[in-house]
């Protein structure tokens, strides 16, 4: 109790300061907050189509946009790189489609597949991040487009002469590479519908959210083991870390190995949902939408929690959810509604990266001030 | 002592690679899938003829898939390399109903699989019962697109213009 009145304003001042703090930290949570409160009443659809469609979109996605926390803790900012993950975890299911491995088991070997591709992936990008000190976001944006032309020159040339594929269902008409979709209907929720129960009509996907807290688990030990402890420390600041005697390029580049599998992971677990993929485009936009619901959740490019994926998931797929409707209530025509999804998405990053430039300016200029201002009184008792 | 500690690592590294290798190799035939064809049709073996009941009822995990009159074909899906199967089976029009579970092994290699039910029934060979389906070749092969778009202007190009094989 004591602690608690501690912590609480005590002058109105405060209490303004305090709210203008609230408001200023969580500007874009509470945007969508109100966003969401504007278009459920309008978009007039059944809270039990909400509940479900909300469960289903958090058991697809809340995976894939853990991937991204490990590397925001090592100080690498939003991995847009995640998108080779999910490439990687697209390759084992490819592999596993043309095994004719079914059901969960499909969905294992497709992770296993995905594993050592991810790791090579995540090496590849570490190295070239640590190359890119302090523009790592751009830069795996990049390394995504460039690695997606890697991906199709794998998947459109080389399997079926050099990489074997047996099923011709699979292959183009022309004997080779990969059909634009692949099908997996065979897997199609094996992993949402085993233990699924039903509650009051809305259908949770238990196995899924156990996977789902298994992976939040992991994130909370992991921060409090070594490594996880280092990663802190340069995330914090590389040169301290460094004279700590950690090794910085290695932990950035176990980070970004760590997201990438995590990824891949994620993205199996996000199609084996969806039940087919679009085999040159599914993970395009991926790191885009994933990076967009953690912003959303509350997260900064420098800190990102559990909470943040969580609360980002709801909030951002609510959106999704309800805003065709909603357009089609207000405007008459759907499509408003899909414009503006696509638009508050890419705007939601926008804002935030902004606002933390913003703020890191801010916060290094009023460092300077402190600076000049105990060298002048430093100055000023030199003099007396 | 570092080079105790790197042994060491080492070992786990090469012990976890062997598990997933060996996770991932029970997964394929645990996992693999089967498309499985049960024909109600008669069958001429070593001269001897295998007439058709006049109805089977196809029943997998307790649901119905089937029900196969004289020259009819049912299919149903199975993962792994058993398929378990309850048939009720009328001889004869307007008898009775006689209800069997039956597990027949599946070999690994096949992806559709013909089950005589005739001849399964009678106690014939696997070489009787069994034959792999092999799916008749696409009648008319229908060129995909293949990706050539990349938000760079190029998808005015037309595919003679992108080289895609």
């Amino acid at each position: 109790m004591k602690k608690l009145n501690k912590k609480l304003p005590r002058s109105g001042a405060e209490w303004l300061r305090a709210l203008h703090n609230f408001l200023s930290n969580n500007v874009v949570p509470i945007m969508f907050v109100l966003i969401c409160a504007y278009c459920i009443p309008r978009a007039d659809l059944s809270w039990s189509y909400l509940l479900n469609e909300g469960m289903t979109r958090l058991g697809r996605n809340a995976f894939l946009i853990l991937s991204l926390l490990i590397p925001v803790m090592a100080g690498m900012g939003m991995n847009f790189g995640m998108t080779l993950g999910a490439m990687a975890g697209e390759i084992g299911l490819i592999f596993a489609a043309d095994w004719q491995v079914w059901g969960i088991p499909g969905l294992i070997l497709a992770a296993i597949i995905s594993i050592p591709i991810s790791i090579v992936l995540g090496i590849m990008i570490g190295k070239l991040l640590n190359l890119a000190k302090g523009r790592e976001m751009i830069t795996s944006y990049m390394i995504s487009f460039a690695m997606d032309g890697v991906y199709q020159f794998v998947v459109l040339f080389m399997m079926g002469p050099i990489i074997p594929i047996i099923h011709d269902s699979l292959k183009l008409p022309r004997g080779y590479g990969i059909r634009n979709t692949v099908s997996l209907l065979n897997m199609r929720q094996s992993l949402d519908n085993l233990l699924a129960v039903s509650v009051g009509g809305v259908k949770i996907p238990v196995l899924t959210l156990i996977i789902i807290a298994a992976a939040c688990l992991f994130i909370l030990w992991f921060r409090r083991t070594k490594l996880g402890q280092d990663m802190r420390a340069v995330g914090q600041d590389m040169e301290v870390a460094r004279d700590a005697g950690i090794n910085v390029e290695r932990t950035r580049v176990i980070s970004m190995v760590i997201s990438t599998v995590f990824a891949g992971f994620g993205m199996i677990i996000y199609l084996q949902n969806v039940g087919n993929f679009p085999t040159y485009t599914a993970h395009t936009q991926i790191g885009m939408f994933s990076i967009a619901a953690l912003l959303v959740g509350g997260a900064s490019v420098e800190k990102a929690s559990i909470k943040n994926v969580f609360l980002g998931v709801i909030l951002f797929h609510t959106m999704f959810i309800v805003a065709p409707r909603t357009g089609t209530v207000i405007t008459g025509d759907s499509m408003i509604g899909e414009y503006f999804r696509v638009f508050v998405s890419y705007a939601v990053i926008t804002i935030a990266l902004v606002m933390y430039e913003a703020k890191k300016r801010k916060a290094k200029s009023a460092a300077g001030l402190q600076l000049a201002a105990d060298q002048l009184a430093e100055e000023e008792a030199k003099a007396k | 002592m570092k080079n105790k500690t790197s042994n060491r690592r080492l070992i786990f590294q090469i012990a976890a690679v062997v598990v997933l290798i060996a996770i991932a190799y029970a997964m394929t035939i645990v996992g693999r899938g089967h498309t499985v064809y049960l024909d109600n049709k008669k069958l001429e073996y070593d001269g001897k003829t295998y007439d058709t009941p006049y109805k089977v009822v196809v029943l997998v995990d307790g649901e119905q898939v089937a029900k196969l009159y004289d020259r009819e074909r049912g299919s149903a899906t199975c993962i792994g390399q058993k398929f378990t199967v309850t048939l009720e089976i009328t001889e004869k029009k307007g008898g009775n109903e006689t209800t069997q579970t039956y597990t027949i092994p599946l070999p690994k290699n096949m992806d559709g699989i013909i089950i005589n039910l005739p001849a399964y029934l009678a106690g014939l060979g696997e070489d009787a019962y069994l034959t792999e389906f092999i799916p008749s070749p696409d009648a008319e092969i229908v060129e995909e697109d293949t990706p050539s778009g990349d938000d760079f202007g190029m998808d005015d190009m037309t595919m003679d213009e992108v080289p895609v094989g």
